[in-house]
């Protein structure tokens, strides 16, 4: 199956199909590879940028923080002028505008043993400006007793170190949850004497992952965590699954997906999506996480590439089919139609037009179809005629032999029977008989040299030709010589013509014939075996205008018999490439056993197909048979009655019937029928006396004519010797009787009398 | 065999048959002419009519031998419308010579 066009062409565009779709696959693949890299990089990027604002904004707190402290330690060891201390205070907020608020406290009763609380404190109003407020320095408030005071204070370190307070919520100013660095303040001793303290409001961190957030254009399924590992607490978190204000400054272990490894992680599985977290570690040890569902980052991209994918399979496909489309157009289908035409003209539709349009070389072959099909027609058209014509031809020349046997049924001296199976092609061969007159009956069997319509035209000459001759003369040397004259003067193209030809006279049984180069007849004669008959061969006819021919004169005896033939019986061929041979022949005809002549020539035929089998029949097979003398007559018939003149009657009919049947002239009739009458009556009358007697009565017929022969038991009398009357007599002296059997004797061939075995026996031979 | 005997003129008698002359009738027809004969003396003229005679035997000849000896003596016989065969046959015999055929 893969060995059609068809099948191939499929192949091929399958396996383009399959290579387009691998190379676009590996494009795809790596298309939703290096966008999810940038996409990767991107959020990282913003991520980035925001902790590093965020981190920035620390440091600077930082600074502010460890500045105050300074500043504190300068007031503590020099003038402990508060004012001064204020303003230098609020120069120092001036430079990190970051800052919200802060201040220096010092230990209770550290400045001065009257006075339990000394701290300065600035904040930022809502205007901006710095302001200095005075009430934290109260009973109320009690710094040292606030949250952030009481948690920075025992980790204070020297060195200017910076410590963190954990989340809180400012009530007194601006009403939010901050977280406080501080740096200790140490007198000249090292010894802790206060602490400075920077406010910084955690709402910067929610900004900063909004800012995210809309950069990014990010829905609220993603989160983000503030925290500091180190001391183990959350400064803001966005966690919608988490209640987030109660775990503000509480360990991170309420924060269930936390852990300290989150940075080698990619993403993470959390209420049944994934999550992939941003980590950012800031300087001072604060860590800031965003968490982006993975769906919501790649989503996008997969069902792009997806989209993409599709596209390219749907346009391979396309090309695909559009490459076998334009291949089968252009191959396939052109093919396709010439077979479907050819199958066509094979079936004999031979009106059908092509027409192929597209591409040039099959319109080029179509065109050059189409003309052999016109052609093809055209031939077959002519071809047809001749075959018509070369059938009517055949038909004209088998009939024009004769071919109603018995040709003359009148004639029982002889019996004649031919046949010509004509070869494929029109041929040469032709028999003829006629009677050149009364007696002389003439038969012929001929074979015109070569084949197809030259020798059947001649041969149709010819025959014509000799036929009329025949008529001319009745010397068969004469006769012989005028046909092959009149055969030469009409024959400009060479050819010559074989034949055996005899002449038989029906009467006396002689027969002359002549054999032209033709193929020696077989001859059977006096119940012998068949021969050839050995003659000299004289020249074919046509050839030597004044050639001079051989006769051969035999006698000829009833029942003997002539078989002629010509050369399509010997030299057919069977599957040996042998010949059916002038042996065979021999054999076929001695071994025959049937005496009808037309069985006779069957036989042979028969005997020659079995010869040839299935090798078709390259020769006409032509045969004449001919006998003297004939099987068919019932020659004898009797008659038997006591004579009576009631059975006269009978006896007569009987006769009648005899002549019609033997189809007797009627001149026969009557002489018959008067003997008869006759004889009948002289045993009726005279043989028996005053008895009855038995009369028999047999006739036979002859050639030419009959015998008869009245037998009776009666008195021996015989009737020739009773004297003839004088039939010149005047009728007054003749005698009135005995003039029957003067009749009969006038009127017979010969009349014969015998008295054997008690019977008178009386033989009449008329013609 | 039909024979149609009538007188034909003052004197003469006419004989028409059809058959076969032979043994079988040869007899009915003559004793038939003879006997309407010697009936009638007046009859000098007998014409025998053989248009209608297929065949003639011996027996016939001998019939019409004998007509025409009775006859002689009477007057005159003659025959008429004689077919070919018939005619040889009394060639044959002699006939031709004394019998008048019309």
């Amino acid at each position: 199956m893969f060995n059609t066009l068809k099948s191939k062409i499929i192949i091929i565009v399958f396996s383009m199909f399959i290579t387009l779709v691998c190379v676009l696959t590996a494009f795809t693949c790596l298309y939703y590879r290096d966008t999810k890299y940038l996409m990767l990089e991107y959020v990282s990027k913003n991520v980035e940028t925001q902790a590093q604002n965020i981190n920035k904004e620390l440091v600077k707190i930082e600074k502010n923080a460890r500045s105050l402290a300074l500043m504190g330690e300068l007031y503590y060891k020099f003038d402990r002028n508060k004012s001064i201390a204020e303003k230098t205070v609020i120069q120092v907020f001036d430079n990190y505008p970051d800052s919200l608020g802060g201040g220096i406290w010092f230990k209770p009763y550290y400045i001065t043993p009257e006075k339990e609380y000394d701290c300065i404190y600035v904040y930022r109003n809502k205007q901006g400006n710095i302001v200095t407020d005075y009430n934290f320095e109260s009973q109320e408030y009690d710094y040292p007793q606030q949250s952030w005071y009481k948690e920075i204070m025992p980790h204070i370190t020297k060195n200017h170190n910076i410590e963190w307070s954990s989340p809180y919520l400012e009530k007194i100013g601006s009403n939010s949850y901050m977280i406080t660095a501080g740096v200790g303040i140490y007198d000249n001793n090292a010894k802790l004497v206060g602490i400075s303290t920077v406010d910084w409001e955690i709402h910067a961190v929610v900004n900063a992952i909004q800012k995210i957030k809309n950069k990014l254009n990010l829905s609220n399924n993603c989160f983000a965590l503030f925290a500091y590992p180190q001391k183990d607490y959350v400064i803001v978190s966005t966690d919608k699954f988490l209640d987030n204000d109660s775990i503000i400054g509480k360990s991170l272990k309420n924060v269930p997906w936390y852990n300290d490894n989150l940075i080698n992680i990619i993403y993470f599985d959390y209420h049944g999506k994934k999550y992939t977290p941003y980590v950012k570690n800031l300087d001072n040890g604060m860590v800031f996480i965003l968490c982006i569902p993975m769906w919501e980052l790649f989503g996008k991209i997969f069902i792009s590439t997806i989209i993409l994918s599709i596209i390219l399979l749907l346009l391979s496909v396309f090309l695909a089919l559009m490459l076998y489309r334009v291949l089968s157009n252009n191959i396939l289908k052109p093919i396709g139609k010439l077979i479907f035409i050819a199958n066509k003209i094979g079936q004999g539709d031979n009106n059908i037009e092509i027409k192929i349009e597209k591409p040039k070389e099959f319109e080029k072959l179509a065109s050059t179809f189409d003309k052999m099909t016109k052609d093809i027609k055209n031939i077959t058209k002519e071809r047809e005629r001749i075959d018509s014509e070369l059938a009517i031809a055949k038909s004209i020349q088998t009939s024009s032999l004769p071919d109603i046997f018995p040709p003359f049924p009148e004639r029982k001296e002889f019996d004649i029977y031919a046949s010509m199976i004509a070869a494929k092609e029109v041929g040469g061969d032709f028999y003829d008989f006629y009677f050149i007159d009364e007696d002389n009956f003439m038969f012929l069997i001929a074979d015109v040299s070569g084949k197809g319509i030259p020798a059947a035209l001649f041969m149709m000459t010819a025959k014509t030709l000799i036929s009329n001759t025949s008529q001319m003369t009745k010397d068969p040397n004469e006769l012989i010589e005028l046909i092959n004259q009149k055969i030469c003067s009409n024959n400009k193209h060479g050819l010559f013509i074989t034949m055996f030809a005899a002449i038989v006279n029906l009467k006396t049984g002689k027969m002359y014939c002549m054999n032209c180069g033709h193929n020696p007849p077989l001859i059977k004669q006096n119940d012998e075996e068949y021969k050839y008959l050995d003659i000299d061969a004289n020249c074919v006819l046509g050839v030597i205008e004044d050639a001079q021919f051989k006769i051969y004169e035999t006698q000829l005896h009833e029942g003997d018999i002539i078989f002629t033939y010509t050369d399509g019986v010997t030299e057919a061929l069977n599957n040996q490439e042998e010949m059916y041979g002038e042996d065979r022949l021999l054999q076929c005809m001695n071994d025959c056993e049937n005496d009808e002549i037309k069985e006779i020539l069957n036989n042979v035929k028969d005997n020659v197909h079995k010869f040839t089998g299935a090798i078709p029949q390259s020769d006409d097979l032509t045969m004449l048979i001919f006998k003297y003398g004939s099987n068919e007559l019932e020659n004898k018939k009797a008659f038997a009655s006591f004579a009576t003149p009631i059975n006269y009657k009978k006896f007569y009919t009987w006769l009648h019937e005899i002549c019609n049947e033997w189809d007797l002239s009627e001149e026969l009739t009557t002489k018959l029928d008067m003997c008869a009458e006759e004889i009948y009556a002289n045993v009726q009358f005279y043989a028996y006396g005053e008895e009855k007697g038995m009369i028999e009565v047999s006739v036979t017929r002859k050639y030419g004519g009959i015998d008869v022969e009245f037998s009776d038991s009666g008195v021996k009398y015989n009737p020739l010797e009773k004297e003839d009357p004088d039939i010149t007599l005047p009728p007054e002296e003749r005698p009135v009787g005995g003039l029957g059997i003067f009749m009969v004797k006038q009127m017979a061939d010969d009349v014969k009398y015998e008295y054997k075995d008690g019977k008178n026996i009386l033989t009449i031979s008329l013609s | 065999m039909e024979i149609d005997v009538r007188r034909v003129g003052l004197t003469g008698l006419l004989v028409k048959a059809s058959g076969r002359l032979d043994l079988d009738n040869a007899v009915e027809y003559g004793g038939k002419i003879k006997e309407t004969i010697e009936d009638n003396d007046d009859i000098d003229e007998l014409i025998l009519d053989f248009a209608e005679i297929s065949f003639i035997s011996s027996f016939g000849l001998k019939v019409i031998l004998e007509l025409h000896k009775d006859m002689a003596l009477k007057g005159s016989m003659k025959l008429r419308n004689v077919p070919e065969a018939i005619v040889k046959s009394f060639k044959m015999v002699g006939f031709d010579k004394f019998l008048v055929i019309e």
